[in-house]
């Protein structure tokens, strides 16, 4: 089957290169067969790509010890979901999971688009062959997963060798959410080929109008959608694995993943204006162009070990490949700017600086200034050792310094910018829409000091979340009170019709939420506390309003591992609350690796965060480390809602009938905004 | 029953057997200082990219502060027994590490270019921004005559009620 899987490789790296190159030969020929043939060149890149996966799954299965990659990601214990998830718990693995990945947006592409936009399609098709050829490149020649093992045998001829067991999964990838978080992350990076693809596409084809933007908006909010996820995933992951209280630790790989999010973000923004106004064409063309880049440079940092990193488990010297890959790519996108550069001229006007337009330009550069603060934060060290011969290290404590600051500006634009008009906003309209948010968030954020709260960014962000939160729950009223006028359903009906009627608008809304929830949580972090302790059986620790009682150990043998668990009572009021079972897992295998489960008691309020930590050296009593973390809940509730609406956004318009409905005048008599009231009912039907 | 006690007696003699499998490293408190400035040194063990104070050492068998973590904690409270500031302390860890035990820059030499440059960007994107704005907001002004006497062949309700509509159909 390895063999197998090589062959399936390397005809998939044949079938793109000829995608690829037959491709530009269609593009200046324009023949239609070449076209077809280099289309069904690219479908059968993906097919084989599927195949290759499926054999390095079933090498995986079948406990194959003859391949090298499986011998150090599995062993004969290990359960079936990680053998699924060994996959991409290496190196080789993972670039060859990309490749999988890539290959179902591309397939699903090259179907969706199949008898449409013939101009346009031949371009995207290149664009993506090249991307897939590069990866195909380092999965074949680079990192090929299906390496055998081997070793001189007698007169120092090599000769192929099978291992008993294999060296058994990373600990730390032993968990649940690893099933989920890389997939979704990688479908983030991944994702953003398709928006990269067809921008690029457009301005080689000179492809006319915006279509490419509306072509690309459901793929970019595809792949925006799990970069969140995998992102929301993987600091869920390291709160609940790593055992050190805390979900996002700047990490350079954790960094990577938020550098595309950001410009994608930015992008998903940015693009209205294009959609609406004809402006900006360049810059949404570079973000897109970066974005993409940014997702190499995730993957590369992830791998190539130039910045230290938590996620050390896959890296080897494929740096410059990557580095390579990103100054092709660069210079292409360049060359492609330079040559076509005319045909994005916009018509770029404005009548007020209080407007849509405005906030939206503010809204770009506070995502790019987060992004290349955290960019240049992170390659700060690699700065620092050329400049300096000094290797200074940039964590934690720098970032959130940093950061902090550019995240409330922009959670404050998160309830200004909806609510601004295109062109220009009247005072009316700004008293209207903000009077009463504005009053609420500043009573929240004076309730919030007089009740004790003293950490002035933690003040500064509740204040903005309920004034957020206030500006898109008045929207909502006003909306559905208008639906309610006309029909006399219920505030919450209505306000279901309202969202169906303008999915984008309203499912923007319902993101904006989601990040509000998110930010809630992340206010709390100021007021986390932990308290460490060696303990008997019996004997107990207080934090906070919780005692935690020592009930007993046990040892618990399960499959892969043998878990030494702790059976802690955690106590409120001298009321028994919770039975917490934090334990410390020995994997098999022959690495003998060690993990950490925590225990967690969560509240909406807070978190009580319970470790085993180990073993005392002097007392031979086991150490309790208990945390306790105030609002963590409403982070993972956030990303929920974030992945709901934007599931809502990509649903398709329902249809108005109430607008369109005859009312008692006849329509043509009706002055048109007076009868209507409020801004709600002209809306409905639009983007 | 006989087979429930059998399974309690296992997990019971699993579970004293285990525990040498733990490598014991202690919990020990630390003040306040040394959680302080813990928090701005790294630990200097070369496999967790966690600071002293919060070193969780993730795979290893001691998940709280792995022995150098510790052994950094300990310093800190000795050399503030001493006595010696807060900057002193660092600046030990520096002689003995190098730079690389700083979790964020110092506000000195090269490294001060970290601190400075979101500040540069900010500053200098806020310009650009508002340059941007204003150069569209005067572009819009100069075509304003051009377009004036067409303007005047419509009624002010006309033009409000266009308005309001165009608003209306361009809303996001």
């Amino acid at each position: 089957m390895d063999v197998f899987g090589s062959f399936a490789l390397l005809l998939a790296f044949v079938c793109a290169v000829y995608a690829f190159a037959g491709g530009i030969a269609a593009i200046i020929t324009r023949h239609p067969l070449l076209v077809k043939s280099t289309r069904q060149a690219g479908m059968a890149t993906c097919g084989l790509i599927f195949l290759a996966t499926f054999c390095l799954e079933y090498l995986f299965f079948t406990d194959n010890f003859s391949v090298a990659y499986v011998v150090e990601h599995s062993n004969r214990d290990l359960s079936s979901l990680y053998k699924v998830t060994a996959l991409w718990s290496g190196m080789e693995g993972s670039l060859l999971f990309w490749s999988f990945l890539l290959a179902i947006y591309v397939i699903s592409v090259l179907i969706t688009y199949r008898n449409k936009n013939g101009e346009l399609m031949p371009y995207v098709g290149v664009v993506m062959a090249g991307v897939q050829v590069f990866f195909l490149t380092l999965n074949n020649f680079v990192e090929s997963p299906f390496k055998v093992l081997a070793a001189p045998g007698a007169g120092g001829v090599m000769s192929f060798i099978t291992r008993a067991d294999g060296n058994g999964l990373n600990a730390l990838l032993q968990y649940p959410e690893m099933a989920i978080h890389p997939p979704n992350l990688y479908s983030g990076y991944t994702g953003f080929t398709i928006p990269f693809a067809f921008a690029l596409g457009a301005l080689l084809a000179r492809y006319p109008g915006e279509k490419w933007i509306h072509l690309t908006r459901k793929w970019t909010m595809i792949a925006w959608m799990f970069q969140s996820c995998g992102i929301l995933l993987g600091a869920h992951w390291a709160y609940a694995v790593l055992g050190w209280g805390g979900y996002w630790g700047w990490d350079p790989v954790e960094n990577a993943s938020l550098l595309p999010w950001l410009t994608g973000t930015a992008f998903l923004h940015s693009v209205m204006m294009q959609e609406k106004r004809g402006m900006m064409k360049v810059w949404n063309v570079w973000l897109v162009f970066t974005t993409f880049l940014l997702c190499i440079m995730g993957t590369f940092l992830t791998r190539s070990g130039v910045v230290s990193s938590v996620h050390a488990f896959a890296q080897s010297n494929i740096g410059s490949w990557f580095v390579a890959f990103m100054g092709i790519t660069l210079a292409v996108c360049l060359g492609a700017y330079l040559k076509n550069r005319d045909y994005l001229a916009t018509e770029n006007q404005l009548d007020s600086m209080i407007s849509r337009e405005s906030s939206f330009l503010f809204n770009n550069l506070l995502f790019l200034v987060a992004c290349i603060a955290v960019l240049s934060g992170t390659l700060f060290p690699v700065f620092s050792e050329w400049f300096t011969g000094n290797r200074i290290s940039v964590g934690a404590p720098y970032f959130n310094r940093v950061n902090i600051p550019i995240g409330l500006l922009i959670l404050f634009l998160t309830g200004v910018g909806p609510l601004l008009a295109w062109r220009k906003t009247s005072t009316e309209s700004l008293k209207k829409n903000f009077g009463w948010p504005l009053m609420i968030g500043a009573a929240a954020g004076g309730l919030a000091f007089v009740f004790g709260f003293r950490e002035f960014f933690s003040v500064i962000c509740l204040t903005l979340c309920v004034f957020v939160a206030a500006t898109i729950l008045l929207e909502f009223y006003r909306g559905a009170k208008v639906i309610r006028a006309r029909s006399g359903a219920s505030y919450p009906a209505c306000a279901i019709d309202l969202t169906m009627r303008n999915t984008r608008r309203y499912g923007g809304y319902i993101i904006h939420m989601g990040m509000v929830f998110v930010f809630i949580g992340l206010a709390g972090a100021a007021f986390n506390r932990d308290v460490q302790k060696s303990m008997q059986v019996g004997q107990s620790l207080q934090i906070g309003p919780y005692t935690l009682m020592l009930q007993g150990a046990d040892t618990k043998p399960e499959q892969n591992y043998t878990a030494q668990r702790m059976l802690v009572e955690a106590l409120r009021d001298n009321k028994p609350v919770m039975m917490l079972f934090p334990e410390k897992r020995r994997f098999a295998g022959n690495n003998q690796e060690n993990g950490t489960m925590v225990a967690i008691y969560s509240t909406w309020k807070e978190d009580l965060y319970v470790v085993f930590a180990g073993m005392d050296p002097e007392t031979r009593e086991p150490v309790i480390h208990a945390f306790l973390n105030p609002l963590v809940k409403w982070i993972w509730f956030g990303g929920v809602v974030v992945v709901f609406g934007t599931i809502v956004a990509l649903l398709p318009n329902r249809r108005s009938v109430l607008v369109l409905a005859p009312t008692q005048q006849p329509a043509a008599a009706q002055p048109l905004p007076h009868a209507v009231p409020s801004s709600v009912a002209l809306r409905e039907g639009h983007d | 029953m006989i087979k429930s006690h059998a399974r309690i007696a296992t997990c019971v003699l699993l579970g004293v057997a285990a525990l040498p499998l733990i490598v014991p490293i202690g919990a020990e408190q630390f003040s306040e200082r040394a959680k302080k400035i813990g928090s701005q040194v790294n630990c200097m063990c070369g496999s967790c990219s966690m600071t002293a104070a919060n070193c969780s050492h993730p795979g290893g068998e001691f998940s709280g502060p792995c022995s150098t973590a510790k052994g950094m904690l300990q310093e800190i409270d000795q050399r503030a027994a001493k006595g010696e500031t807060d900057d002193q302390i660092m600046q030990a860890f520096v002689k003995e590490f190098g730079s690389t035990v700083y979790a964020e820059p110092p506000k000195s030499g090269f490294s001060l270019v970290a601190w400075v440059m979101p500040t540069a960007y900010l500053v200098l994107g806020t310009l650009v921004v508002i340059f941007v704005i204003s150069r569209w907001l005067k572009k819009n002004v100069s075509e304003v005559p051009a377009s004036n006497a067409s303007v005047k062949a419509v009624s002010p309700e006309f033009l409000e009620r266009a308005r309001k509509l165009a608003e209306q159909e361009t809303e996001e």
